[in-house]
């Protein structure tokens, strides 16, 4: 039997090859889908966290903000803000309290290269509440309530940066997926026309093996386990080829920026392994149906 | 062993058919020529025996199978007990003539040692000893066709069917062919040889079965090729092939 899936192989190798190849590229397609649907959520989960809520209150400068209408923020909207925030505990979780000299100090390091900053301000920049929610997901509910309050000029959405963010990922990963599933009938077809090609070229061999009365699963059988072979040589691949568009490519290319080494959340090498089981199963799920299915059909016993 | 009840094949709709309202049994152990010209619907008996195809009309029973009702599943089990030799005898050109033989046993999931004692037990009964490690090109035609015939038998088939296992023989070596197949024969395997070649059938004077055009004209115990055996004699054992 081994004697009889190595000698196939060897005759068949270009058909071998091809197939190889093509389950390699749908599947490396396939984990590309997955691996970006991982990094939204292993994204999601991280900066939802670390996202705040910023609730800007009004400066002198703030004008055409029909909530800013008495100018720069009073003592008196400021400590309502506040009030109003401590009342909606337990969402709100912490609050701070950040000073236009604080909020200046901060632009100033963080631009310190910029020509602009000499024609900012300290009056300029606004002072604010940076909120921290016990749960991320309901940031709305701060945004509806403080939305247009008096001496609040703006409540910052960071989610919607965010958001397009995700939105973009999303786009990518459903792109990889539609490639997957175009290469995957691809797939399918190639194993298709390549188990009746070697069918073909052993007609006489299997002709004998009806003769004698071989069942179907002693016929079928080295064809299935070549086509599963090939198979899983090409997921072995796109295993590979995964791994290494992860290491060299996108976990270097974000991980190693200098200095902000954590300003995306990217998937690691570890993702790829996990996600590596599911596309063997599915390339011997892939395999085996089709190869079956074909036999069944061309290769009447 | 073999019995067709009315059996009537056709290969297409608007064709005549293959064979027409044949009847015949052939009991176990028995040695049964079946003769007539190209086209009179041999292979058709043959084919349908093994299920290959099947009847239009009528039954056939081999091996205590109706192969009418006969599911796709159960068609090996059925083959297992039916050896088959053919005119251009279909060896694995990559195999030697041990190869070609413990193949089938493979296939059929036999044990090594089994393999082992059958495989030299059976080229012997055919005749090829010492000849187990060439390959089916170094062999001549009546050797390739014993070898044909070894890998038919090696499974141990209660039935085995030739089908022109002479045709691309010499007169010498096609009496070497069913002398070997009589002695098949008499290891209680009820053997059926479709042919056109006369001389075999006037030298073994076995039962023969005449087919022409499809329908079964002759049924005669020690017969011979042609119908009217006393006429044959007149002309000569070497007469022209009726087929």
């Amino acid at each position: 039997m081994i004697g009889e899936v190595a000698n196939g192989l060897r005759r068949n190798a270009s058909m071998i090859i091809s197939v190889i190849l093509v389950s390699m590229i749908s599947l490396f397609f396939l984990g590309s889908g997955l691996l970006a649907q991982r990094e939204v959520s292993l994204a999601k989960g991280y900066w939802y966290d670390k996202v705040e809520v910023s609730i800007f209150l009004c400066t002198a400068q703030s004008t055409g903000v029909p909530s800013c209408a008495s100018g720069k923020v009073t003592p008196a909207q400021r400590s309502q803000v506040k009030r109003d925030l401590d009342s909606m505990k337990p969402l709100v979780q912490e609050v701070y309290y950040e000073s236009s000299d604080q909020a200046y100090a901060r632009f100033k390091k963080q631009f310190k290269n910029s020509p602009y900053l000499s024609q900012i301000s300290p009056d300029a920049m606004p002072s604010s509440y940076r909120v921290k929610l016990s749960d991320p997901k309901r940031y709305d509910d701060i945004v509806n309530a403080f939305s247009g309050a008096q001496g609040v000029e703006a409540v910052s959405d960071q989610h919607n940066v965010l958001n397009t963010f995700f939105r973009l990922l999303k786009v990518v990963s459903i792109g990889a997926v539609g490639l997957a599933v175009v290469m995957v009938i691809c797939a399918i077809l190639l194993i298709t026309t390549t188990i009746r090609q070697v069918a073909f070229s052993r007609r006489r061999q299997v002709g004998i093996m009806r003769l004698v009365g071989a069942s179907a699963t002693v016929i079928y059988l080295p064809f299935v386990i070549e086509t599963l072979l090939a198979t899983l040589v090409g997921a072995a691949l796109a295993i590979g080829l995964l791994w290494a568009t992860v290491h060299y490519g996108i976990a270097r290319l974000f991980n190693d920026h200098s200095g902000s080494g954590d300003l995306i959340s990217v998937i690691g090498v570890g993702d790829v392994w996990s996600i590596a089981p599911w596309l063997l199963v599915g390339a011997f799920v892939l395999a085996l149906v089709t190869a079956w299915i074909t036999l069944r059909r061309y290769l009447k016993v | 062993m073999i019995r067709f009840e009315h059996v009537t094949k056709r290969y297409g709709a608007s064709t005549a058919p293959a064979i027409d309202d044949v009847s015949m049994e052939v009991a176990r152990g028995e040695f049964v020529f079946v003769v007539g010209a190209s086209g009179s619907g041999k292979s058709t008996m043959m084919r349908l025996a093994t299920r290959e195809i099947t009847a239009t009309q009528g039954s056939v029973l081999v091996a205590g199978r109706e192969l009418r009702d006969l599911p796709d599943r159960r068609v090996p089990a059925l083959r297992r007990e039916i050896g088959v030799v053919f005119q251009d005898f279909r060896l694995l050109e990559g195999k030697t003539v041990y190869q070609n033989v413990a193949f089938v046993l493979k296939v059929l999931g036999s044990k090594r040692h089994t393999v082992k004692q059958l495989v030299p037990e059976t080229l012997e009964l055919v005749g090829l000893e010492g000849k187990a490690n060439r390959l089916p090109h170094e062999l001549s035609g009546g050797e390739q066709q014993r070898v044909a015939i070894a890998r038919a038998v090696v499974k141990k088939p209660p039935i085995l069917l030739a089908d022109e296992p002479t045709g691309n023989l010499d007169p010498e070596t096609s009496r070497g062919i069913v002398t070997v197949l009589d002695r098949i024969n008499k290891t209680n395997t009820t053997v059926v040889v479709a042919t056109h070649d006369q001389s075999i059938v006037d030298d073994f004077k076995k039962r023969v079965l005449e087919l022409k055009d499809g329908v079964l004209v002759r049924d005669e115990q020690q017969g011979g090729y042609l119908r009217d055996r006393r006429f044959d004699e007149g002309r000569g054992r070497r007469g022209s092939d009726a087929g």
